[in-house]
């Protein structure tokens, strides 16, 4: 799964930096963009949960000390609470005791996990007026993703059995809890950059749903949507941030467009993802799916905002969303290939 | 190995209590000698080098910055003392009654150092402590991987000796805010 989104995140960047407005300092872009894609690449070849902590640590320092609105201890916090707790899950994962010990280990690594991906109850503070760069987006929508895969994948070698129904209960409650507070919050906010962080936090939920149901259908829609968001929701809240600037809300056909995307609906990527999961949950157990799918209704009036805030694209960025919406449908109506890359 | 251990924490302590320079310096050699030793009998002999020689690195970087004196437990600090009492009862209790296994040493200061460490990171608003702070943190996720029978040989450490040498001298970056977005209210003044 990781070679997969080392490669959407690679092309992330090339749209970002290719379709980037006027007054984005580009080489700026690139050379943290390719900072954070060999930092990507070394926690997809390490061979153990610890380098992956190692690399974390470093990558976090190296954006903390990025100068910015908000000082390097506010901005380390988040990822270093995510590296400690990781830690000592993973210590707790090794020592010989009881069960519980183990169960313990399994939480700590899933609230690290969560924390350094800034999700809920570890949500990162967030600046709209904050460059991108510096801000917690990248977690969120970059490296995050990756990071998570990686995570999950060394975590079923070092979690035993027996703790494995902790790991995936606590991966599914705080899914839910991040699909429901992200869903009305890209809503209900009255801030749109806010609303725009709010949006990554339900997909997020849907992904850690996915890792939690631990069956190939889980694991495939949880790719299909880290993808999605690497490669489409990142770009689109790249590019929307001029129109975010000027606060007119649009209603052209490409908002509303733009809006399907982002609410999962079809043909887009996240439509098989959704489908995938629910057959997932409901295989495993159906009240699950019930709430997912009551969950999935509340995309639509946070995305048709979002979709809104998009303004009307012009000149590059037209280019720009016109080939992130060609890869969403691509990627919507025949995901077999992705999935076969990874195994799945 | 029991000595290692008591050092180890010590050495954390001494990081936690610490404001001023000289007092993290101490902190940060005490810990790399000692986490090195505990390091040793898993077999890592390099890693364990890697550990002693990066974290010496750090204890001398430490040394030249930040401000000046020892500063160890300025008034006020009452709180980081019991910190540092509590956890290591709460990690003794952990590494020698509730769990098994031939290195009780090692599991006492994987699990102290890492806590304390971290703790300290998020306490402090200071860039010095927590870059101190940082580097020891590092070189116990190094030592901790000695844990795993079946771990990636000594390459954790030597990439913990790495991020500890070089973390003290992570410069500042200045990044342009031209690709701020809108003038509004925070996020965390919004209520959702």
């Amino acid at each position: 799964m990781e070679p997969e989104l080392l490669l959407a995140a690679t092309g992330a960047l090339g749209l970002a930096v290719v379709f980037a407005p006027p007054r984005v300092p580009r080489a700026k872009l690139l050379t943290w963009g390719l900072l954070g894609l060999a930092g990507m690449a070394a926690i997809a070849i390490a061979p153990s949960l610890d380098l992956v902590i190692l690399i974390l640590l470093v990558l976090a320092v190296l954006q903390a000390r990025l100068t910015s609105h908000r000082d390097f201890a506010t901005r380390l916090r988040a990822p270093m609470l995510a590296v400690v707790l990781m830690a000592l899950g993973l210590v707790l994962e090794r020592m010989q005791g009881p069960v519980v010990l183990e169960r313990f280990g399994a939480v700590g690594i899933v609230a690290g996990l969560v924390a350094a991906v800034g999700l809920l109850p570890y949500a990162h503070e967030f600046d709209p007026e904050e460059s991108v760069v510096a801000s917690p987006v990248p977690w969120i929508a970059f490296v995050g993703p990756l990071l998570a895969a990686a995570v999950v994948a060394q975590a079923s070698e070092v979690v035993p059995a027996d703790a494995g129904d902790a790991f995936g209960a606590m991966l599914i409650g705080l899914g839910l809890l991040n699909t429901l507070w992200g869903s009305v919050g890209s809503w209900r906010t009255a801030n749109d950059a806010a609303a725009w962080r709010y949006s990554f936090m339900s997909d997020w939920g849907l992904v850690l749903c996915g890792f939690g149901l631990a069956i190939a259908d889980g694991r495939a829609a949880a790719l299909i949507i880290l993808v999605s968001i690497v490669l489409g929701r990142l770009p689109l809240y790249l590019w929307s941030r001029e129109a975010l600037r000027e606060k007119v809300p649009t209603d052209r056909a490409i908002n509303l467009v733009v809006a399907a995307v982002l609410a999962g609906s079809a043909p887009f990527a996240g439509f098989p993802a959704r489908v995938l999961l629910l057959r997932g949950a409901t295989q495993l157990y159906w009240p699950l799916a019930v709430v997912l799918a009551a969950a999935m209704l509340l995309w639509l009036p946070g995305s048709l905002r979002l979709g809104r805030s998009m303004g009307v694209p012009r000149g590059r960025q037209a280019v720009g969303v016109a080939i992130v919406l060609g890869l969403n449908v691509l990627l919507g109506v025949y995901p077999q290939p992705l999935l076969t890359l990874a195994g799945l | 190995m029991a000595g290692a251990a008591f050092v180890a924490w010590v050495a954390a302590s001494l990081i936690v209590l610490a404001d001023a320079r000289r007092g993290l310096a101490l902190g940060l050699g005490l810990l790399s000698i000692s986490l090195a030793v505990l390091t040793w009998p898993a077999g890592m002999v390099i890693g364990s080098g890697a550990i002693v020689v990066g974290g010496l690195i750090a204890a001398v970087q430490c040394w030249r910055s930040g401000p000046a004196g020892w500063g160890i437990m300025p008034a006020g600090s009452t709180p980081r003392l019991i910190l540092c009492v509590a956890s290591a009862l709460l990690a003794f209790w952990l590494a020698a009654s509730v769990t098994t296994g031939p290195d009780a040493s090692l599991r006492f200061a994987a699990l102290v150092v890492p806590a304390l460490m971290g703790a300290r990171i998020l306490m402090s608003r200071d860039v010095t402590v927590a870059l101190a702070g940082i580097a020891a943190m590092a070189m116990a996720l190094g030592t901790a991987s000695g844990l795993d029978a079946e771990s990636a040989g000594p390459i954790p450490a030597i990439v913990a000796g790495l991020i500890a040498a070089g973390v003290m001298f992570v410069p500042a970056v200045p990044i342009s805010p031209s690709t701020a977005a809108p003038p509004a209210r925070s996020a965390k003044q919004d209520g959702a």
